[in-house]
């Protein structure tokens, strides 16, 4: 499933159409760098701590025969929340008015686990799709909520529309699970309350049980965070790298790459015998042309860039920043977003950052400065309470491609006893196996002292 | 008459009224089903093991001499020709809000049906094309494929009860439907601008011509005087219900606003892609580099 998303997203990357010169595309990564932080060096290699192994199971996920049974059926109502602090929605997002968020009910009174997808990522992404079948299936109510660098989460349910700072986007997913909560559908009994997350979604896991520490809204129980980063800007740039490594900057690179692989999908497809280009064909697929560690790479760093060409046009559309929107003329209903998908296209995370979280919360946190800014984006900003909060558990791998050594080892000492860390998997290519899930479960019922490897 | 129709209009304004202004509004959705899905994907991954096995044992019988390739440099370029955008988006908008209000309910309540039921309608509407895929891979001149069509609809509509089993499939016999749109691209045609359907979704010009040949010949053909008698309607509905039972795509479930634009650039390298291989031959291009 994960390498038809990849095939998909590879070829999504391209949608916005149209190629752009090298000159243009690397022109506004390169110039007004008035943070420094375009060149500022990240620790480590672009791919973190990734061998080629880890690679391939960052973009392929678990093999079938390794994953944790799941039940035969379970049942799942959509959600669709309308938070009541939301911004006035631009037309142009019309669509997300609402929150999605997904629930899967136990006929009787159970623990509910709210689940946080990944960065950019759907409250029902495959990988939230495989938590819920496991946690339903180990008798848990599970909620499972979108990232709040989803785009249907930042139109509906952001208070600033600027993604990617852990306190504020903690805050949003507090309120909005505290709104869930208090409408949940009649007869539904929950008798504990865990948050977990994955990716990125980890470290907003952490960010809500803290903040509940403080509040007592919502009396969350544990927290487990699956592969999460430890300082985001650091992530986030260590992803630039990758992309600039594996593609080229700019847009000229992603051309070359969609070239290659429309090319190689077409001759795989005329060699076989059939009558539609189906899913079943595109698995095969993937694995004929996804060959050397630089595909993997590029495939990665490109599926974050689409997450990101989503968040920097809300953030510019929100903060009225004009870096590819006219805040005098906004793009309406029905306008074409080609030419701003394409700008976007070729701007890096450092760029968001320094064209448009930078500016905002600089602003809207006075006294702030760009280091305080990046501090309070590291998990160690809560770093106290995950070190001796008995309830905050974690699970990662030693190849992950979003952590380095230092930041490995920084997890593995704050959370003590309280972290598996599996050798392989990559990031989160082992989600979902049954040594992954039985600690996962284990750590959510208390019962998990220790035995990762 | 006029008053009773502002009543239902006056009822149903009011009706989403009290739906906008609910905090949260719940849609019940067809139960997952993972296990069946870990077991789907485990027979996948054994079969393309099987494949990729058979492939390679085929390659080192009989190495691929020269065979015609598509070079990177062949590949379209990543814009896609749209001369109906703003058509296209309205039609696409209507169709989120249809598929929202209306095609999704009734898809998922479909859904909950037992599944012999729903494997019975689907299989019953997959047979009836047949006949399209018969003329069509005969209009292509692919006639073995014609012949397995029409071994496929007597097959199933004998000893599959009407169409009501696939048969044939478990005979060594799989569906490999084909239409008028993949007639005409045999035939030369581009498929030409891209035109999102109302009520049907992402297609072009040459595949809307297709759709409305085959629905044509079907029409004509009306067997069972299933196309023109008194159920048409009902059936047609059936048929598409059970059509979008089979789409697992949601509108917008991208949150993107660039999901248009997404959904069209996939849509189309499907397409071309798919056209590529009807070609025996496309240019090999001498600016090939080394090693692709």
């Amino acid at each position: 499933m994960k390498c038809v998303l990849a095939a998909l997203l590879l070829a999504a990357i391209a949608s916005m159409s149209r190629a752009q010169s090298l000159e243009t595309a690397v022109a506004p990564a390169a110039s007004g760098s008035l943070t420094g932080l375009a060149d500022s060096a990240v620790p480590g290699s672009p791919t973190g701590l990734a061998d080629s192994a880890a690679l391939r199971a960052t973009v392929f996920g678990p093999a079938p025969e390794a994953l944790a049974p799941v039940p035969q059926r379970v049942p799942l109502l959509e959600l669709e929340v309308r938070v009541p602090w939301r911004r006035p929605l631009p037309p142009i997002v019309w669509f997300d008015a609402r929150l999605r968020a997904w629930l899967s009910p136990q006929p009787g009174p159970a623990p509910l686990v709210v689940v946080i997808a990944g960065t950019g990522g759907s409250g029902n992404s495959s990988q939230a799709g495989t938590l819920r079948a496991v946690l339903y299936g180990a008798g848990y109510h599970v909620l499972t909520l979108p990232s709040p660098t989803f785009p249907g989460f930042i139109a509906a349910a952001s208070r600033t529309g600027v993604a990617g700072d852990l306190a504020q986007d903690g805050r949003d997913l507090y309120d909005a699970i505290a709104e869930i909560l208090a409408h949940l559908p009649r007869g539904m009994q929950v008798t504990d309350l865990d948050v977990i997350g994955y990716s990125l979604g980890g470290a907003n896991a952490a960010f809500v049980k803290a903040i509940d520490a403080r509040a007592g809204r919502l009396h969350v129980h544990r927290a487990v965070l699956i592969n999460p980063p430890v300082s985001l800007f650091d992530s986030v740039l260590r992803l630039d790298e990758l992309f600039a490594l594996a593609l080229g900057p700019g847009d000229a690179g992603v051309e070359r790459f969609y070239r290659r692989l429309y090319a190689a999908l077409a001759n795989l497809y005329r060699a076989s015998d059939r009558v539609s280009l189906d899913e079943d064909f595109l698995l095969g697929a993937a694995a004929s042309v996804l060959k050397t560690d630089r595909e993997f790479e590029a495939s990665i760093a490109l599926s974050f860039r689409i997450d990101l060409v989503n968040m920097f046009f809300l953030g510019d559309l929100y903060t009225k920043a004009g870096v590819v929107i006219d805040p005098r003329h906004p793009p309406k209903v029905g306008d074409s977003l080609e030419q701003i998908g394409i700008e976007l296209r070729s701007k890096p995370f450092s760029a968001y950052l320094e064209q448009i979280y930078l500016p905002y919360y600089l602003k809207a946190r006075p006294g702030s400065t760009v280091s305080s800014l990046r501090a309070a984006n590291r998990l160690s900003i809560i770093g106290t309470a995950l070190a001796q909060g008995a309830d905050y558990y974690a699970q990662t791998n030693r190849d992950d491609l979003i952590l380095d050594a230092e930041e490995l080892a920084w997890l593995e000492h704050t959370f003590g006893p309280r972290i598996a860390v599996y050798d392989h998997g990559g990031h989160l290519g082992n989600l979902g196996e049954r040594r992954q899930v039985g600690d996962l479960l284990d750590m959510l019922a208390g019962r998990w002292h220790g035995g990762g490897n | 008459m006029i008053l009773k129709g502002s009543r239902v209009a006056a009822l149903g304004l009011l009706l989403l009224a009290g739906c906008a202004a609910r905090p949260v509004i719940v849609h019940r959705l067809p139960d997952a089903t993972p296990a069946a899905d870990q077991a789907t994907a485990l027979e996948r991954a054994h079969r393309l093991m099987a494949a990729e096995q058979a492939a390679r044992e085929r390659a080192r019988e009989q190495p691929p001499a020269s065979a015609p390739v598509v070079t990177p440099e062949e590949a379209p370029s990543l814009h896609t020709y749209d001369p109906f955008g703003r058509l296209n988006r309205f039609d696409y908008r209507f169709n989120a809000r249809f598929d929202r209000m209306v095609f999704l309910p009734v898809t998922h309540a479909y859904q909950r049906l037992p599944g012999p039921i729903q494997s019975g309608v689907h299989n019953f509407f997959a047979n009836l094309t047949e006949i399209d895929s018969m003329v069509n891979y005969t209009l292509q001149g692919r006639l073995g494929r014609g012949v397995r069509s029409v071994g496929r609809f007597v097959v199933n509509s004998t000893l599959g009860i009407g169409g009501l089993l696939d048969v044939a499939a478990k005979l060594a016999l799989p569906s490999r439907p084909t239409g008028f749109g993949t007639t005409l691209a045999q035939w030369g045609m581009h498929p030409s601008a891209y035109l999102v359907i109302p009520f049907y979704g992402p297609s072009t010009v040459r595949e809307g011509i297709g759709l409305a040949g085959d629905y044509g010949l079907l029409y004509a053909v009306n067997p069972l005087d299933l196309y023109q008698g008194n159920a048409s309607w009902g059936l047609g509905a059936a048929n598409a219900v059970d059509q979008r039972a089979h789409v697992p795509f949601s509108y917008y479930s991208t949150g993107s606003p660039f999901e248009y634009e997404m959904i069209r650039f996939l849509y189309m390298r499907k397409l071309l892609i798919q056209d590529s291989a009807l070609h025996p031959t496309p240019p090999t291009s001498p600016e090939r580099p080394a090693g692709e």
